[in-house]
């Protein structure tokens, strides 16, 4: 019999065994395989155009991915071969030769990477198709022409799993090299030490949490702190000193804890009390590191999934806030005004609710005297009366007014940054015209524009006397705002409009921004999705194999139990609690460090996340806990099971 | 005196028609308060699966246990625990101690489960502590413990509820022979003084030379049953020896 044929004979009578991992395996390519397929359908890279953004999103992507599967398919092959380190070391004392065994762990290894390969890619081609469909949905696209296998997503998933089975094969070749015969033989013995607590690390391990959260919280631009370390390593610092902290906090201060709570006798000495408390206890050291990788992963996952959720969630909301009306041009041709007054007046399905006719002006400005951190001393600025403003504020659904008198002036910013932008209230800007200085002052900032950001500077608003001393000396134009019905459906409108209008008119429309957010924010937040699924049953996995582990080596203490008299309920409540202890631990403080990460986002992007990123939370935890109910049920299946 | 178990036309089958193999037939039995009772028999004669029956965590297939006035037979698994925790005590022996835990919270394991205040937990172990003197190791974890201090400790934990029948399965199995005599000393002590009903299964003449009496058993028949009645513990071995003779199996440990 060759070694080929006993490592397949190998896999075959011991599938339920090599189950786990070649599930796992499967689940990783199937993963990978339909998101390369994604990024090589033609469907997909014609909608969008080539556009660079989406490509350079789904490259991105795929790094990401390549790293977790990779990390994956390592963690549950460890998993795997500790559970045979024993039947290694049978083979080593019956005297088969180290590199024979080496040869047998490799072929095996392989031959179970190709298998999975296959299958794989199989089942990731029916799943693209569906994933396909989602995506589309999700960007607001309506064509769904045939989705085809490329030729390319299946090379380019071969040659990654095809490498990175190779590299899991040569370290189960080496596995009969690292160990020593007595080491294989006590595989199963390993970590069963009280484990030891420092009362100091404990401490540090919250500090160095304590310290990253205050660190990410900082405004960006007053921050000494940032400004020391510099805007490309705080970020890292702020990274290496929480996930330090979380992994120091679940390696010591729980055990910390879990020893306090055994001295309280009372309770420790109270039905299985005692028996939970010790085994997490026990248990507790060598689940930090995985403990420290769920929490992580699941804080990355949220962070992720909750940033592209809110910009999908907030697309409606920023398209409004960038064009406040419908369509808004510059009337630089009458005639293809009026044509195009006709087009959005005789527009089917779309009623005209304003038409407005506002003149401006368009002024140069000195502004050096605004400290505007972006640095630039001489701008453009849209001039409108305060009696036009207010007339279309109150048009757009706004009871707010503005009264302004002589040199007085409000600034509309939409997109105000704090700290970014510049404060304009109280200081002053000089408007410069051809031999003509006029010095304004800021009375009001209003955080809204009436005019569409597209077809205007900066917009201030003047006095009605002060627009009238500044007419003669600026470049005076007329704008039309529409608004109309229905607009976030004026695809035929808006491509008509388009077609009528000069590029010197600088079509805006509410239609034109909104599609193109939902197009790209579609995107990012089936990504996010996608990856955040991935990530979310890697982790649920992850826990549900480890458990599943402790269950198996727990066997026999329950089995004491049973016998010592405790009931089958009080065994399930016991694994209940312990379970629920490893579940909720990584899972609260993924969602804390998600917390603040998107706290500090949100500072940045000035958007309100709450209702998207606890929707995000919701879905996460509603899933992770469908995962805590398997677990628990495998365990006690597993440790009450008398045969 | 009491009555503590009563075992009547107890009859244990294994697998399914066809090929069914009898483990047991038609036990009658009756152990009362006080007593020391050594089962014995060669290997595959049924003794653990009768002790495996009396613990409750097996059931006959057919026939009657009665154990101090309870039918264990009819209960139903969730009172068959609560049985087991306030009525039985158990030593094994492999120990069956849980290395999560030291010597002490083991043996107040029983207590905890039945929610005894902490108090009073506290001093029942000194007691047994005491009697079986593992004080000192107290605080140990069993994988730092010698054989005979971990069978020690799982005896204390078998008694430590004071339960009418303690069931003894090999304890002395894995032991050496001065472990294994100071804890048959510190039963028959357990015995004598406390009168607890002590029912054990050997395939040791030594260790059963220890016991008020022995039963033998035989291809899942009782065989012979002998009573030491006031005999010294030597020629008590002597009878033992000559009965296992009979039986033709090799049991001739050192005394």
């Amino acid at each position: 019999m060759t070694l080929f044929k006993i490592a397949g004979k190998n896999i075959r009578k011991n599938f339920a065994n090599y189950f786990l991992y070649f599930a796992s395996m499967i689940f990783s390519i199937v993963i990978y395989f339909t998101f390369v397929s994604l990024k090589y359908d033609s469907t997909i890279q014609t909608a969008s155009d080539g556009s660079q953004k989406i490509s350079s999103a789904f490259s991105g992507a795929a790094v990401v991915l390549i790293v977790f599967v990779a990390v994956f398919i390592w963690y549950s092959n460890s998993f795997f071969t500790r559970k045979r380190k024993k039947e290694v070391g049978l083979y080593s004392l019956l005297g088969v030769r180290k590199k024979q065994i080496g040869r047998m762990l490799f072929y095996e290894n392989f031959l179970m990477g190709i298998l999975a390969l296959i299958v794989g890619i199989a089942l990731g081609a029916v799943l693209s198709r569906f994933f396909v469909m989602i995506l589309m949905k999700v960007m607001g696209y309506a064509v769904m022409a045939d989705f085809s296998i490329s030729p390319a997503a299946i090379f380019n998933t071969f040659v990654v799993f095809m490498i990175i089975s190779l590299i899991t094969s040569v370290q189960g070749y080496r596995l009969i090299y690292r160990f020593k015969l007595i080491e294989l033989f006590r595989a199963d013995q390993e970590g069963e030490k009280e484990p030891k607590s420092s009362a100091v690390i404990a401490l540090l391990s919250v500090a160095l949490i304590g310290f990253g959260y205050w660190l990410a919280l900082q405004i960006l631009l007053t921050s000494k702190a940032w400004a020391a370390m510099g805007f490309m390593l705080t970020p890292l610092v702020i990274l290496i000193s929480v996930i330090l902290g979380t992994y120091l906090l679940f390696n010591t201060l729980t055990v910390t804890l879990l020893k306090l709570a055994r001295k309280h006798k009372t309770s420790y000495w109270r039905g299985l009390n005692l028996i939970g408390t010790s085994q997490l206890l026990y248990r507790m050291k060598g689940n930090a590191r995985t403990l420290t990788i769920i929490a992580v992963l699941s804080a990355t996952t949220l962070t992720a999934v909750g940033t592209a959720y809110s910009t999908y969630y907030n697309t409606r909301t920023n398209a409004e806030l960038a064009n406040p009306n419908s369509y808004m041009f510059i009337g630089v041709d009458s005639a293809a005004a009026a044509k195009a007054d006709k087009a959005i007046k005789q527009a089917a399905g779309h009623k005209v609710l304003y038409h407005e006719s506002i003149p401006l002006l368009e002024v140069d400005a000195d502004t050096s005297s605004l400290n505007n951190a972006l640095g630039e001393e001489d701008q453009s600025f849209t001039v409108i009366s305060s009696r036009d403003f207010n007339r279309l504020a109150k048009l757009q659904g706004r009871d707010d007014a503005i009264s302004l008198t002589g040199s007085e002036a409000a600034a509309l910013e939409p997109v105000y940054l704090e700290g970014i932008s510049p404060e304009y209230v109280g200081s002053s800007i000089k408007l410069k015209g051809e031999g003509f200085h006029k010095t304004i002052q800021f009375k009001t900032l209003k955080k809204y524009s009436v005019l569409n950001l597209g077809t205007v500077y900066s917009t201030i608003v003047v006095s009605d006397d002060m627009f009238a001393e500044l007419k003669p000396n600026a470049k005076a134009m007329a704008v039309e705002a529409y608004s109309i019905t229905h607009q976030d459906k004026a695809k035929e409108l808006t491509e008509l409009l388009d077609g009528i209008l000069p590029e010197k008119a600088e079509l805006s429309s509410f239609y034109g921004d909104y599609s193109r957010g939902m197009e790209s924010s579609g995107l990012l937040m089936f990504m996010g999705g996608f990856l955040g699924l991935v990530f979310l049953a890697a982790t649920g996995s992850i826990i549900y194999f480890k458990q599943l582990t402790e269950a198996g080596s727990d066997k026999a203490r329950y089995m004491i139990l049973h016998k010592i008299g405790v009931k089958k309920r009080e065994i399930r409540k016991s694994v209940a609690k312990q379970v629920m202890f490893i579940f909720a631990l990584p899972l609260a403080f993924g969602i804390a460090h998600c917390a603040v990460a998107l706290s500090a986002l949100s500072k940045m992007m000035m958007t309100n996340l709450v209702v998207p990123v606890v929707t995000c939370m919701g879905v996460y935890v509603g899933i992770y806990l469908i995962y805590y109910f398997l677990t628990v049920h495998a365990y006690c299946k597993i440790v009450t099971n008398r045969k | 005196m009491k009555t503590i178990l009563q075992a009547n036309n107890v009859n244990k089958t294994f697998g399914t028609k066809g090929n069914l193999y009898t483990a047991l037939k038609n036990i009658n039995l009756s152990i009362s308060e006080g007593e020391y009772v050594g089962i014995m028999g060669p290997s595959g004669a049924g003794k653990s699966t009768l002790l495996n029956i009396f613990s409750t965590i097996d059931t006959p297939s057919s026939g009657e246990i009665t154990i101090d006035g309870q039918n264990i037979v009819s209960m139903n698994e969730e009172k068959l625990s609560d049985f087991r925790r306030h009525k039985l005590g158990f030593i094994f022996q492999d120990y069956n101690l849980l290395d999560t835990l030291t010597v002490k919270e083991n043996i107040l394991l029983p207590l905890a489960l039945s929610k005894v205040p902490a108090a009073e937990i506290e001093k029942r172990v000194e007691e047994i502590a005491d009697m079986f003197s593992i004080r000192e190791i107290l605080d140990k974890y069993p994988y730092h413990i010698s054989g005979g201090q971990k069978q020690r400790a799982a005896a204390s934990r078998a008694i430590v509820t004071n339960p009418s029948l303690i069931l003894a399965d090999e304890p002395t199995g894995a032991l050496d022979s001065k472990s294994a005599t100071g804890l048959l000393e510190s039963l028959s002590r357990l015995n004598q003084h406390n009168q607890a009903t002590i029912l054990m299964v050997t395939h040791d003449a030594y260790a059963a030379s220890f016991c008020n009496r022995v039963i033998f058993i035989n291809d899942g028949q009782l065989f012979k049953e002998l009573h030491k009645d006031g005999m010294t513990r030597k020629a008590f071995f002597g009878q033992i020896l000559e009965v296992l003779a009979m039986l033709g199996g090799g049991h001739h440990d050192a005394v």
